[in-house]
């Protein structure tokens, strides 16, 4: 009923006057919901918080403040020794890395492959007076889990489904999805799921003072961040980031 | 109207141009024996409003800035905070289980069909948004779970092309943690509001459609539509009453369900604990597995399939969630035929076992295998078994189903245990397999259970063929007397009254004693449900 009657006011109309006017109207509101679209869609992307270059940080002790000294570091320390860098939230490992018998172990730079995009980056060599420590990016690069489910395992221990003992020259595993990294390759991977290797953090050692520093990041981006560099606030202090330890 | 121009105009215009009253007036056959699957819908939304109104009260206390340590003080330090928010959480368990129910109800009875497309269609809509919804909720509690769960829905967020970076800065924010939980909140909510909006429209339409009738008043044809009948009882009491009863049982359901799992405290696993787990940075995070909420585990077991590594987590989203959503969408236009009947869509019926079997097992793969990558043969071997058995099998008895004389009730039943059965009795070989080639204990009591499982579903097909050939037989039971049901009234209340006194000590900011607490409150309401039968079955003789 209501139907007919509707029909019949639109077609006394001339219909290609009626059809033209009902384009533009469309068109009109279809304007009007793109230009209050734009607004919204701008208004709610944040501008992602972060610093515009790599800070050289020192590395000190989070609790007493002092500066991380060759002896404060533990060859193959099971517990989680992390810094933050660049960014708050941005935390990484930081290695000491030694054979089964407790002797450092010189790491040297190598090139390690990318296989998500098929790339493959020259790792920063190990510093300090060994040549053994060196550092990485502590967010699992396959789903981003975190320490303590992600960590070191000293040479010669069994890692609960991953490698064998015996396969394990001091192993970075992660207990979400069974991630394995080799922090004496670059931080490359050992098994899978991941399709990257860590973000390797480049080091410098100060041999007169016996101080470290952290001076950039070399490899894939940092887990959860379009850049290493944004998606968090910047760091406390422009000049020091602390070492913290955490038993696992 | 002629069935032409009903065909054409779209409901939206139908409902503006001819207006119909709400609510509509229902049969009688709804309020009867099987009657509550009419009503899943009626369940979901009152599952929905506990929500909402225990959402609003937890939203007086969250603090996204310290989105953790506001959590763990609404559970330990504000009175009935714990009650509060373990049945804001298990409420939406409830709610997400009864939105499948309700989508299974739907498609076995062929709801979908003409001229409910639309009402299907915002129906799956909501069951997206009730899962995102939950998402955003199970992240918010700052625990060691929900940083994970986050970090995967960045991921997953960071996956998609091209626009993947934007969605994730919208949706979890620049990156620092008081911006991240702000988000999260404010998305909560902006799916809390968008779920109240669309079901608004879901309940119109469903008004405006009519509900779905039985198959026989359809004449097993869609378009089913419920005509109203003069002898149809007015809203008040009848209908008003039976869905109070209802929303009781629902209400009851969440508060007993949820307090007793509480009760149990640490016995439970962490996948099922009410409570909020450690924080990430606690030492003892490492001992607590990164799972996702159940109902999102089966997208993380396709995560761990070998072949899904390379892709990464957003396509295994996209096809192991976003096909199934895909075929439910497509649905109403994929089944054109009118006929309602189970038998003449053996296709449609058996894809809907075998997305029940997938969404069970994948979870439970999940649960017990977390982060284990599974090879591809082994991937196909469980997707190819449970396609080549249930599909032929359905297809079997479909056709079948004439000559064994057996009504439409007794045959769904058959076919769904025949399905289960075939899979559990599978599931127990390799069970037993396993346990005799390792002898590895835990094998030992999933096999039990297992067989358990077979023998109960061995006993159900068999008493499902016993009953569809006695059925006639059947005599009905005798009800109880009139003034027997006016004391059993009397006695509940009683009870009710004895319940209410006795929890009144309980303290308040006890976890134990809250769910204690929470136990009393559900079974008053059990009480208050009973005894609203009762009066129904008195007054109403219903």
């Amino acid at each position: 009923m209501t139907e007919e009657t509707n029909r019949e006011i639109l077609e006394v109309e001339d219909p290609s006057r009626r059809t033209f006017l009902k384009y533009m109207t469309v068109a009109a509101f279809a304007a009007a919901s793109a230009g209050a679209l734009r607004v919204t869609l701008q208004n709610i992307i944040p501008k992602s918080a972060g610093i515009t270059g790599f800070p050289q940080l020192l590395l000190v002790d989070s609790t007493s403040g002092k500066p991380i000294s060759t002896s404060d570091l533990k060859v193959n320390d099971s517990a989680v020794v992390s810094f933050d860098y660049p960014l708050q939230g941005e935390p990484n490992f930081l290695l000491r890395m030694g054979d089964a018998g407790g002797n450092d172990v010189k790491v040297s730079s190598v090139k390690v492959s990318i296989p998500a995009s098929g790339s493959s980056f020259q790792s920063p060599a190990g510093v300090g007076p060994y040549g053994s420590v060196v550092a990485s990016s502590a967010i699992c690069e396959h789903l981003g889990c975190v320490p303590p489910i992600i960590h070191f395992y000293k040479p010669g221990t069994s890692i609960p489904n991953g490698p064998s003992a015996s396969q394990n020259t001091g192993l970075i595993h992660c207990n979400c999805h069974g991630s394995t990294y080799d922090p004496g390759k670059g931080f490359g991977i050992v098994t899978g799921p991941t399709q990257k290797p860590l973000p390797n953090v480049a080091l410098k050692y100060d041999k007169a003072s016996d101080q470290y520093y952290a001076v950039s990041m070399v490899g894939p981006t940092i887990y959860g961040h379009s850049s290493d560099l944004s998606g968090g606030n910047p760091l406390p202090s422009n000049s020091q980031t602390g070492v913290s330890t955490q038993s696992a | 109207m002629s069935e032409k121009t009903q065909k054409e105009t779209p409901i939206i215009i139908k409902m503006l141009n001819e207006p119909r009253p709400i609510p509509r007036r229902v049969p009688d056959y709804m309020r009867k024996k099987g009657g509550a699957w009419y009503w899943t819908g009626a369940m979901v939304m009152v599952a929905f409003l506990y929500e909402v109104i225990t959402g609003l009260v937890i939203l007086m206390y969250y603090q996204p800035s310290q989105a953790y340590t506001s959590t763990e003080n609404f559970v330990n330090s504000v009175p009935f905070g714990s009650l509060i928010l373990t049945t804001h959480l298990y409420g939406a368990y409830m709610m997400i289980v009864l939105v499948y129910v309700h989508l299974l109800r739907n498609l076995f009875v062929a709801a979908y069909k003409k001229p409910r497309m639309m009402q299907w269609l915002t129906g799956v809509l909501l069951l997206a948004l009730t899962v995102g919804i939950g998402f955003f909720g199970y992240s918010m509690s700052g625990d060691v779970l929900s940083a994970d769960a986050t970090d995967v829905g960045t991921g997953i967020a960071r996956g998609i092309p091209f626009i993947g970076n934007y969605l994730s800065l919208i949706f979890f924010g620049d990156g620092t943690p008081i911006s991240l939980f702000h988000r999260m909140l404010g998305w909560h909510i902006v799916l809390a509001a968008g779920i109240g909006i669309l079901f608004l429209g879901h309940f119109i339409m469903a008004e405006y459609n009519s509900i779905m009738p039985s198959h026989r008043e359809a004449n097993y044809k869609a378009p089913a539509i419920d005509e109203e009948k003069p002898e149809y009882k007015p809203w008040y009491p009848h209908n008003l009453l039976y869905m109070l009863e209802i929303g009781m049982l629902t209400l009851a359901a969440i508060l007993i369900i949820t307090s007793v799992v509480a009760a149990l405290g640490s016995a439970v696993p962490a996948l099922f604990s009410p409570f909020p787990q450690v924080s990430p940075s606690s030492p003892l995070a490492q001992n607590v597995p990164a799972y996702p909420p159940w109902f999102l585990l089966f997208v993380y077991k396709a995560v761990d399939f070998s072949f899904m590594a390379g892709p990464g987590p957003f396509y295994a989203t996209l096809i192991f969630a976003g096909i199934p959503v895909m075929y439910l969408l497509l649905l109403p236009y994929l089944d054109r035929s009118p006929s309602l009947k189970l038998t003449d869509r053996p296709i449609t019926f058996g894809l809907a076992i075998l997305g029940v079997i997938f969404f069970i097992s994948l979870s439970a793969w999940g649960a017990l295998t977390p982060g284990v990558a599974i090879p591809t043969p082994q991937v196909l071997a469980f997707f190819l078994f449970p396609i080549l058995t249930v599909l032929p099998l359905v297809y079997y008895l479909s056709r079948n189903y004439q000559k064994s004389g057996m009504d439409a009730r007794h045959f769904t039943q058959l076919a769904l245990s025949l399905s289960f059965l075939g899979l559990s009795g599978f599931g127990l070989g390799m069970l037993i397999d396993a346990l005799v080639r390792t002898r590895n204990p835990v094998y030992y009591i999933p096999s039990v259970v297992m067989a358990m499982v077979v023998a109960l579903l061995v006993t159900l097909v068999a008493y499902t063929i016993w009953d569809s050939k006695h059925a006639a037989e059947r005599k009905a039971s005798r009800p109880i007397s009139r003034r027997m049901r006016n004391t059993l009234g009397g006695a509940f209340t009683l009870g009710a009254f004895i319940i209410v006194t006795v929890i009144q000590p309980f303290s308040a900011t006890s976890t134990f004693q809250e769910a204690l607490f929470g136990i009393g409150i559900g079974v008053v309401f059990l009480i208050a449900a009973a005894n609203l039968k009762l009066y129904r079955s008195v007054v109403l003789e219903e």
